[in-house]
This record gives structure tokens, C-alpha cells and sequence, in this order.
């Protein structure tokens, strides 16, 4: 039949007015056979009916020039026609289709909805404000009968479609009878039916469902189903859809798109019904928390109601009024009560015994007096420090410390520079010699001047600084003997602290010196660079091991000064001794090896003479360090050691000790050995105390002066050069004998080394060799002011050093 | 710990009830909560939202207790309550940036928690979660994942915590563990979990696709139940109601988009005597059963939800 409907698409052809058919003749032949041949059957048949010729052919075209068909549905388009005349509102009812199965013919030709369709003619985000409505797209339900073409009463409708319209013809009866829609609720269920409800006809509940194996014919009582409150539910959920067919009288039919037309308003209640009626009122614990007012106001009375005590409500109240300054403290009420009170009770007494009133009284003032320490007073002179010391023609001092690597011979090389300068004498060199030769340890005599706990001297390394003193005829020096073991960097730091110069130690033998630039003379050199030290003196020890030869001294020489002009020493400021600690030459006095010939440069002790005076902050705020608490005897039980790092102080000084914050008086003072009224930056004290207890007072605390103390911090901003990577970990912090735990919470910047412009804002990780400004952060406040040299250690490396800002 | 005497338990207890005196005081033996609502009727449910000022988005449900357990808090005849109901408390912090430390994420990174109060339940709860308060948790995960609009928020957390003050009953406290016993009350838990997130995650206003809504049915077989008959399908079930549960679900789902995010299902589902002519599969019948009750949640939590952005429009007006 198709044949018929085919287009002769042909460019030259000439389309017709309707540009859509171009019938040929032989198919208006036929379509004009067919035409003739319906409409002689429309009026021929049972309901005898007209059709014009239009109809006609256009429901033929629509039934591919079925007559049978097309005559079909011609008739009951025409019955229906007539009968809508007759009783127009008969007609009115729409077809109920049954839902959710859909019907057996189900046509693919459905009316799609096409959204661009409805916005065509509305612009972009300016949709006409009559458009903006809620938009129901209708579920595309398949159209019933429409193309059925067979007659109604034919035996093609399916045993659904059946179904469906036996229950509209039974509705359609029962409408009229429906006086009120019914309202039923879920509580409702219980209460009998009312025959309205019963005779309405709503869809069957789930429940029903459950329950149709108890009753089954139990007709529904108008509660309407769970399924229906989910309120524009778009389609049944898919599990529904794959439900096998019911073909029982039973199937639920929900409503329709269409029907709510007939019954909407029933339909509408009950859904409204069910919603207000699942919300609870709150309990008496929920109305405590969300307050009284709050509670949705429920008709329906409810158990959970009762007295109760609403939080807010409480909370809310203003119970409180604001204190009244004026007044005493609430503090003093109470203070002054019990005073009142102690007055009572003492005034009993005193009834009885009026001459204990006055003993007591003043037994009261007295034990407040009293204290278990006595105060002792010192005196202060009151001198004018700076104006002393220039008036005092004190030899130029100078600390330095000895670093370098573990059994480099450092501890040797200065025991030596100590015997052969007399500081030690013949007498107790010779006791060492013996005692060091009893336990097979014969060269480590000479360490043992400054190594003097027995720990260090059974092991035969140094292991806390230990310091001596020593002068020439324009010098008075103080060495500080570091320790060269990497267990012990700590100490050295301490030691570097003090130091106005270094002086590296170098084992010239063979292996010896390179281990030892991997290790700690590398990390010494460093850090006491970054401490502050400008000047160095490496001494290359040990020469004799090597038979003074001069190349070896030549090649040690220039490793040695190239990484320390990169470690930042200026070349001027370097300088190179070849010595032998053990047999004491190029020390004090010049070697008389004829291999040594070579060597016509000065000697240690000339070497450390030419050092510079060194200028100390003298009028800045006293600042010392204490490296040591001891007991010194017993006119002085307590006494503290250090050096004064700036400022100056004199006997009779109160000082404040942090970060404690207890005060102190100075009892006596001496300056390296020999008492003295006052002190100055650069020396070494040692400061006897007096009132303060012992416990306030700890190695790496700072004395400072209390009209200018220095403040506990808990976090700072620091400058440092990272020598390793740095990230926001923890670290220890070092500043000299103070080491105390923190962490790095904030890479700032990294910055330029030259310029110290910030070249990278918030770097994640700061690569070592570069230098950045960090935050760190400890757990205890800790006295740190700037400019103050902080080293920062991680798991026993030190990993930068820098400058506080 | 002192190992020379004998120690008490490490954590609270209740004191010993002994079947002899399971006699309410009037004399007649103490007798398992009736369920007294019809077999698709759901408990009322209370939901408020915006309980916590501090937090971006809260909410606070409970049930309805049931009848039973109301009458036995009017007129107390016994110390032990008969059942419960459930209580709990929802909050949303978020969304909120991630912390630096972790690692990119181009969506919401949704953390849920679920933490029973040490008195919620019959059996005290320690204070470190254990594994069921875990397994809600990620149970929650799943039922808000697919409701989020996670790409909307790149690198971004969402807290959500759940506080369960009161929690279901996993039996009536009288009866003993039986075969059938699996822990039920946690699914009632779960689906009040669902619904109060929901309303939480709208109160806190992250974009979501629809109001999530968590929903219960069981399988259960009571003593009015024949034997030849399965099991019947209830909506909301209160466990202590019932004498053995065959197998319950809980769904959480989407009633505007008609889907699910989350179905847990739980027990022996093959029998299920439903209605006449039902030729669903128990499984079926249940999930079905889950979705109504979770319909009817929802119908709370729009309620709750529209009430909290009044609220919202309030403030912002003034």
C-alpha cells in the first residue's frame, strides 16, 4: 500500500500549491474507487451516517486506503459526533487510560514535547513573565483509541482496557451520588466507613494490597496511598514497571493524568491530608532544644505535650545584671566578711584575756613579716661602669674556639699551647702524663689540661666545652675547647657562642683530613660562621704524622680556604699555621725540624695575637648568657658563670633572670678569676648571687637587667641559610647554651642571598644553600630578641642557622 | 589495672533483670509492645532544622515514640522503657577549604560521621566509634553522595556529623537473641540519618539534587502471623514491636527524580506472604515498602526544609 504514498521526488518537478502530493493518476483513480466505496458503506451501515468527501479521503490517506478501516473510524467519529448533540455533557468524560501498565497496542506515535519548541520564541534568560509559570509537561501517556481503527465493541480491546472502562462507567453512575468528597486521614482508618467514602472510588492503598489476602474485596475507605504523597512524582519507580501484568479486577489504578479533572478536589485533600498529619509535635526533650515557640501549633492534642522547661527560653532571659563598678568587688564582699568574721572570733577571746589581744595582734603582723630567707643586702657603689673601664688599663681579651673534627687534637694542641705558655705547671703535667699512661691513653696527656671529667677523659673525647685561660704579654685569651664529636654539636654551639674568633683544628694525616671535611669540620665551620665568628685560624695539627710535608699542607690549604671563602670568611680573615700539638711545634716556638724550613710564617701564639680588639655593645642592655649554675663556696652558694654579652653590670645589681622572671641580687662578681665591683661586655664572669633559689636558675638562661628586660617570645621571624631542606617540621632550637624544642610553622620567603629581596612568597620546601625567612614557633616562651644567632637543628644535623628580625 | 582483686566491668552497666521479676506492678507479666499502627502507617516524625547557631546547616529529628512506650512514660510500670524511639542530631560544617596538607580534589569531599551517644542505646557506647557507628557512617556516605552537587565545589570538605541521642531497639529487651536477629534498629537509625542530613545539607543551602529521604520496611513474622503463611511486609517497623524481623531494607531516595542513592537490604527476603495477586518478589515488595516510607519522610522534610528557608528569608530581610 505504500506504493501509494510514495513521493516522486524530482527537482524539476513543479510542486503544487500544498507542495506535499503530487497524486498521480492512476492513484487518484484509485483513491476516488475507495472514496465512493466508504461512503456508500457509511450510509448502508447499521448508524446510518454522512461524510463529506474531504473526511472521506483524508481518513483514507490516515488508513493507507483501508476502506474497512476507514469506514470505522468515519462511523464512530460521526456517532460520537450525533451523540455529543444529543447529550453534550455525556461526552465530556475523557478516557481513563489504565496506569501503569500500558496497553498491549501501544503506538510509538506519541506527541513528544519538545522544549525548544515551547522557548522558541523566548530569548535567552528573558523568558516573557507569562511564560513563568510552573511548567507541567504532561506524561506522555499512549493515546487510546485514536488509531485503533477497529470499533470499540470489537474484540480487540484488551482485557485492561476493559477493565478500565468498566470502572469509569461505574464511576460515571456513582458521581452524582457523591455529595461531599471524602476526608479521611491516615489516623481515620480506624473510624467506619461513610458510604461516601465508600463510594468513591480511589485508588487502592499498598496496604490493601498487603492486606487483600485477609479481605480482599475490602473496598478502599478513601485513605489515600503512600505512593500518591510523593506529589508530582514523575513515573512509578522502575521496579514498578517491571512488575509482571495483574489482570485482576484488583489492579490499582492510580489516577490518571486526566482524571484529576473529575475528582481533583478529593483527590487533592487527601493528599494534603496525610502530609500535616505525619509531622510530630516535638517531644518534651526536642521542645528544651528548639524552643517553645517554635513548636508547630498542633490542634490534635498530644501525650508528648507536658510542662516543659524550654531551654531557650531560659537561656534567653536576661537573669543577670550588669556589675556595678562602684561598688566593692564581690571579691572584697567576701574578703571583708571574713575579716569581720575573724575580728568576732578574736574578740572572743580577748573578752576572757584582754592582755593576749595585743600579743596577738601583733603575733599576726609579725608572721606576716617573717620569711624563711633572709634578705641579704648588698650594697651597690653605684659606679659609673663605661667611665671605669675606660679608666682601667685592662689588657685586650679574646675568646676563641677550638672546632674541628672528632681527634683532630684539638684538646692537644691547646693543652699544649697551655703547658708550654706556663698556665699549667710542670707538676700536674707530669700527673696527667702518668695517670694517662697508666690506662694506655699516653697521648692524650696534654688533653686531659682541659678535659677534665672522667667520662671525657676515659673515652678520650671532649664532650662539654670546657674553657681556660691563658695570657701573653698583650693578650689575656680565653679558649673554649669544643667538642668535635657529631654527638655533641650542641655543646660546640654553646661554645661558638662565646667566641670572638675560632680556631679550626685539622688533621693533616692521611684519610684523616678528608673524613673529616665530610664531617664536622664542614658543619663547625659553618656554624660558627653563621654564630657570628668573622675571623679563623686553621691549624693544620698532626704535621709530624705526615713528616711536614708541604705539599700536603699546600693541598689542605687550598680545599680548606676555598670552603671557607664559600662558607662566607673573607680571605683576609683566614689563616693557615702547620703544627704539631703533640710535639708542640710551630705552637709558642718555631719548629726546629729541618723539614719544616719551609715554613717561615708566624706561629699559633702570634697567629692569635694579631687579632683585633674587638668592640662589644657596652651601652646596650645587659644581656649574659649563664653557661654554668654552680655551688662556689660556701660564702657563695650559688654562682653563675657566662659572658656578658652586652652591656655591663656591677656588684649590688638587681638582676632579672629569664625566662623565670625571678630576681637576683649580685653579691660579689669576678672577672676571669679575680674579683671585681664591675663587668662589661666581652668578659667572662662569674656572678655570686643571692636571693634567689637555685631552681629558677638554669644553664642557658639570660640575665638581663630589670628596667630593660628582655621578653619571653613564643615565635619569631628568622633570616636563616638552610643547610638542609626546610620544611615545616619540627627543629631544636640553639642559641649558645639554650636549646629548647619548636617548630617551623611558616616558610615566609625565600630570599636573595645578595640583595636579601624575597624571591619566592610561601615556598613549600627551601632548598639548602638558599636563605629564607621562616617563622618558628615554640611551646615555651623562651628570651630571644633580636639580633640574636639562632642555630636550628632536626635529628641531630644541624639544619639551618640565622639571624632574628 | 589491679590484678589482685576482681575488677568491674571497664564500662557502665545496667542493673540484672531477672525473668522472675519481669512483673509490671499491677501483676500481669511484662508483655512485648503491640504495634498498634496499621501495617503502612508510618511513625510521625518531627524534624526541625537550624538547632546548632554555629554550625552552617543542622537539624534535629525524632520519632514518634510508640504507643506503648507513651503510655509507659505517662504511667511508668517499670523501670525498663519498652521500646524506643528514635532521637538524633545532625550537623554540617562546610563547605569548607580543605586543609593545605591534602591533596587536590576537583569535588566536595564529603565526611560523614555517626556517633551514638554512650547512653543512646540499651548497651552503653564507648566514646572511640566502633565498627557499626563506622558502617553507618559510610552507609550516610554513599546516600549523600549521590544527592550533592559534588563538582560544584572543588577542593572543599563537608562534615557532616550525626549525633544518635536515642537509637532504635535492635529486639524487644525481653526476648533473647535468636536467628534471626541482626541488628535492626541501626537501619532505622540509618534511614533517620538520611533525613536529617537532608535537611541538614538544605539548611547549610549546598546545592543538591533533590531532598534525600531515608525510609524503612521490614519482613516481619509475629505471633498472629500463621506458620504456613511468610512473613508480612511493614512499613517503619519498631523492632521491639515485632517477634522476629526476616529481613528489613532501607533505601534513601529521591522522590523528585524517582531514584535511589542508597539500599540496604538485609535478611531472608524469599518469603514475604503480600496481598492477593501480588506477584512482586519479597525483595521487591520491600524495597517498594522502603520507598513509601521514605515518600512519607519526605513529605516531613519538605515541610521542615521550606520552613527553615522562610527562616532564612527572615534574616535576610531583617
Amino acid at each position: 500500500m505504500s506504493r501509494h504514498r510514495m513521493k516522486t521526488v524530482s527537482y524539476d518537478d513543479d510542486f503544487d500549491d500544498d507542495g506535499y502530493d503530487s497524486p498521480e493518476p492512476e492513484e487518484q483513480e484509485f483513491l476516488e474507487q475507495c472514496t465512493k466505496e466508504v461512503l456508500g458503506q457509511l450510509r448502508s451501515g447499521e448508524p446510518s451516517v454522512t461524510a463529506t468527501r474531504d473526511e472521506v479521503q483524508e481518513a483514507l490517506w490516515h488508513y493507507y486506503n483501508d476502506v474497512e478501516k476507514s469506514v470505522n473510524y468515519l462511523r464512530g467519529k460521526k456517532a460520537k459526533e450525533i451523540q455529543k448533540k444529543q447529550t453534550p455533557p455525556a461526552t465530556a468524560k475523557p478516557k481513563v487510560p489504565a496506569y501503569p501498565i500500558p496497553p498491549p497496542t501501544t503506538s510509538p506515535q506519541i506527541a513528544h514535547f519538545s522544549a525548544a519548541e515551547f522557548f522558541r520564541d523566548s530569548p535567552w534568560l528573558n523568558v516573557p513573565p507569562h511564560r513563568k509559570a510552573d511548567i507541567l509537561v504532561e506524561p506522555l501517556y499512549p493515546r487510546m483509541g485514536l488509531l485503533g481503527g477497529a470499533p470499540e465493541s470489537g474484540g480487540k480491546v484488551s482485557k485492561l482496557a476493559a477493565l478500565a472502562a468498566a470502572r469509569k462507567k461505574k464511576e460515571g453512575e456513582k458521581t452524582p451520588a457523591e455529595a461531599t468528597p471524602a476526608v479521611a486521614t491516615l489516623s481515620a482508618d480506624k473510624t467506619p466507613e461513610t458510604p461516601a467514602a465508600e463510594a468513591k472510588p480511589s485508588p487502592l492503598s499498598l496496604r490493601e494490597r498487603l492486606a487483600a489476602n485477609d479481605k480482599p474485596r475490602k473496598p478502599s475507605n478513601g485513605i489515600s496511598t503512600l505512593r500518591s504523597l510523593g506529589k508530582g512524582s514523575p513515573a512509578p519507580s522502575p521496579l514498578k514497571k517491571s512488575r509482571p501484568e495483574p489482570a485482576k479486577p484488583e489492579v490499582p489504578t492510580e489516577p490518571g493524568p486526566e482524571e484529576p479533572v473529575e475528582n481533583g478536589q478529593a483527590d487533592h485533600k487527601e493528599k494534603e491530608e496525610p502530609e500535616v498529619n505525619i509531622r510530630a509535635p516535638p517531644s518534651g526533650f526536642a521542645s528544651t532544644i528548639v524552643g517553645d515557640s517554635t513548636r508547630p501549633m498542633m490542634t490534635e492534642p498530644s501525650h508528648l505535650h507536658s510542662n516543659t522547661a524550654d531551654l531557650i527560653r531560659i537561656y534567653g532571659q536576661d537573669l543577670t545584671e550588669p556589675f556595678d563598678f562602684a561598688g566593692p568587688s564581690p571579691d572584697d564582699v567576701v574578703v571583708n566578711a571574713q575579716s569581720s568574721a575573724k575580728g568576732f572570733k578574736s574578740k572572743q577571746p580577748a573578752a576572757k584575756s584582754a592582755g593576749d589581744k595585743k600579743a596577738q595582734g601583733d603575733l599576726a603582723g609579725g608572721m606576716g613579716n617573717l620569711s624563711v630567707a633572709e634578705k641579704v643586702n648588698v650594697k651597690s657603689k653605684n659606679l659609673d661602669v663605661l667611665s671605669e673601664y675606660k679608666k682601667s688599663n685592662r689588657k685586650k681579651s679574646a675568646n676563641f674556639v677550638v672546632i674541628g673534627h672528632v681527634d683532630a687534637g684539638k684538646s692537644t694542641l691547646m693543652g699544649r699551647l697551655l703547658a708550654d705558655l706556663k698556665a699549667v705547671d710542670q707538676r700536674t703535667l707530669e700527673k696527667y702524663k702518668r695517670e694517662a699512661e697508666k690506662i694506655g691513653k699516653g697521648s692524650f696527656a696534654l688533653a686531659w689540661v682541659l678535659d677534665q671529667g672522667t667520662e671525657e677523659r676515659a673515652r678520650g673525647v671532649t664532650i662539654d666545652i670546657a674553657t681556660n685561660k691563658f695570657e701573653t704579654e698583650k693578650t689575656a685569651f680565653t679558649i673554649v675547647d669544643a667538642p668535635g664529636h657529631r654527638d655533641f654539636v650542641p655543646n660546640m654551639i654553646a661554645g661558638a657562642s662565646q667566641a670572638d674568633f675560632a680556631v679550626l683544628v685539622i688533621d693533616s694525616s692521611t684519610g684523616k683530613f678528608e673524613s673529616g671535611l665530610k664531617g664536622q669540620t664542614k658543619e663547625h665551620a659553618l656554624l660558627v660562621r653563621s654564630m657570628g665568628v668573622q675571623k679563623i685560624i686553621v691549624a693544620v695539627n698532626k704535621m709530624d704524622s705526615v713528616q711536614w710535608d708541604k705539599e700536603r699542607f699546600d693541598e689542605i690549604e687550598q680545599q680548606v680556604s676555598s670552603f671557607l671563602t664559600a662558607a662566607g670568611f673573607q680571605p683576609k680573615n683566614i689563616a693557615f699555621v702547620p703544627c704539631s700539638g703533640i710535639q708542640g711545634d710551630n705552637i709558642t716556638r718555631r719548629s726546629e725540624d729541618p723539614n719544616v724550613s719551609w715554613y717561615t710564617g708566624r706561629t699559633l701564639v702570634d697567629e692569635l695575637e694579631t687579632s683585633e680588639r674587638y668592640s662589644h655593645a657596652l651601652d646596650k642592655p645587659l644581656r649574659m648568657t649563664i653557661a654554668d649554675v654552680f655551688r662556689g663556696s660556701v660564702q657563695n652558694p650559688l654562682s653563675i658563670s657566662g659572658r656578658v654579652e652586652a652591656g655591663s653590670l656591677q656588684v649590688g645589681d638587681e638582676l632579672l633572670t629569664m625566662p623565670s622572671g625571678e630576681k637576683a641580687t649580685i653579691r660579689s662578681l669576678e672577672v676571669d678569676g679575680d674579683v671585681s665591683d664591675w663587668a662589661v661586655a666581652g668578659q667572662n664572669v662569674v656572678l655570686n648571687l643571692a636571693n634567689i633559689d637555685p631552681v629558677h636558675l638554669r644553664s642557658g638562661d639570660v640575665i638581663c637587667h630589670s628596667s630593660s628586660p628582655i621578653r619571653n617570645i613564643t615565635s619569631f621571624t628568622t633570616k636563616v641559610l638552610a643547610f638542609e631542606h626546610l620544611m615545616p617540621s619540627m627543629v631544636d632550637i640553639h642559641r649558645g647554651r639554650l636549646h629548647v624544642p619548636g617548630r617551623i610553622s611558616k616558610l615566609v620567603a625565600t630570599l636573595d642571598k645578595g640583595s636579601g629581596a624575597p624571591v619566592k612568597k610561601n615556598p613549600k620546601i627551601v632548598a639548602p644553600g638558599s636563605v629564607a625567612r621562616i617563622v618558628v614557633e615554640m611551646d615555651q616562651g623562651v628570651p630571644l630578641e633580636a639580633p640574636t644567632r639562632v642555630v636550628l637543628r632536626a635529628g641531630g644535623e644541624t639544619v639551618a642557622a640565622g639571624l632574628l628580625e | 589495672m589491679d590484678r589482685r582483686r576482681i575488677n568491674g566491668p571497664p564500662s557502665g552497666t545496667r542493673p540484672a533483670v531477672f525473668a522472675s521479676s519481669i512483673k509490671s506492678a499491677s501483676g500481669a507479666a511484662t508483655e512485648r509492645p503491640k504495634r498498634q499502627r496499621q501495617s503502612n502507617e508510618l511513625r510521625k516524625i518531627f524534624l526541625k532544622t537550624g538547632i546548632i547557631p554555629t554550625a552552617s546547616g543542622s537539624s534535629y529529628v525524632e520519632f514518634e515514640p510508640s504507643a506503648s512506650l507513651a503510655a509507659a512514660r505517662s504511667s511508668p510500670q517499670s523501670l525498663i522503657p519498652p521500646s524506643s524511639s528514635l532521637k538524633l542530631a545532625c550537623t554540617v560544617h562546610g563547605p569548607k577549604p580543605l586543609p593545605r596538607s591534602a591533596t587536590f580534589s576537583p569535588n566536595i569531599v564529603l565526611t560523614t560521621h555517626v556517633k551514638y551517644a554512650p547512653f543512646a542505646a540499651r548497651k552503653r557506647k564507648g566514646h572511640i566509634r566502633d565498627t557499626s557507628e563506622r558502617d553507618l557512617g559510610v552507609h550516610l556516605e554513599t546516600a549523600l553522595r549521590g544527592v550533592i552537587v559534588a563538582e560544584r565545589w572543588p577542593k572543599s570538605g563537608l562534615d557532616i556529623t550525626i549525633t544518635v541521642l536515642e537509637a532504635e531497639d535492635n529486639r524487644w529487651w525481653g526476648d533473647a537473641a535468636d536467628s534471626h536477629d541482626a541488628s535492626w534498629g541501626m537501619m532505622n537509625v540509618l534511614a533517620g540519618c538520611i533525613t536529617a542530613a537532608s535537611a541538614a545539607i538544605a539548611d547549610a543551602r549546598i546545592d543538591c539534587l533533590d531532598l534525600v529521604a531515608g525510609g524503612v520496611a521490614a519482613l516481619v513474622s509475629d505471633e498472629s502471623t500463621k506458620d504456613e503463611e511468610g512473613p508480612k511486609l511493614k512499613l517503619d517497623t519498631d523492632p521491639a514491636e515485632h517477634r522476629s524481623i526476616q529481613s528489613a531494607c532501607v533505601v534513601a531516595y529521591m522522590p523528585g527524580r524517582d531514584e535511589i542513592t542508597e539500599l540496604w537490604l538485609k535478611g531472608d527476603s524469599s518469603k514475604a506472604s503480600l496481598g492477593d495477586g501480588d506477584q512482586r518478589a519479597g525483595h521487591e515488595a520491600l524495597i517498594d515498602g522502603a520507598v513509601d516510607a521514605a515518600r512519607g519522610a519526605h513529605t516531613v522534610l519538605a515541610e521542615a526544609v521550606k520552613e527553615s528557608a522562610e527562616r532564612f528569608i527572615r534574616q535576610a530581610m531583617g
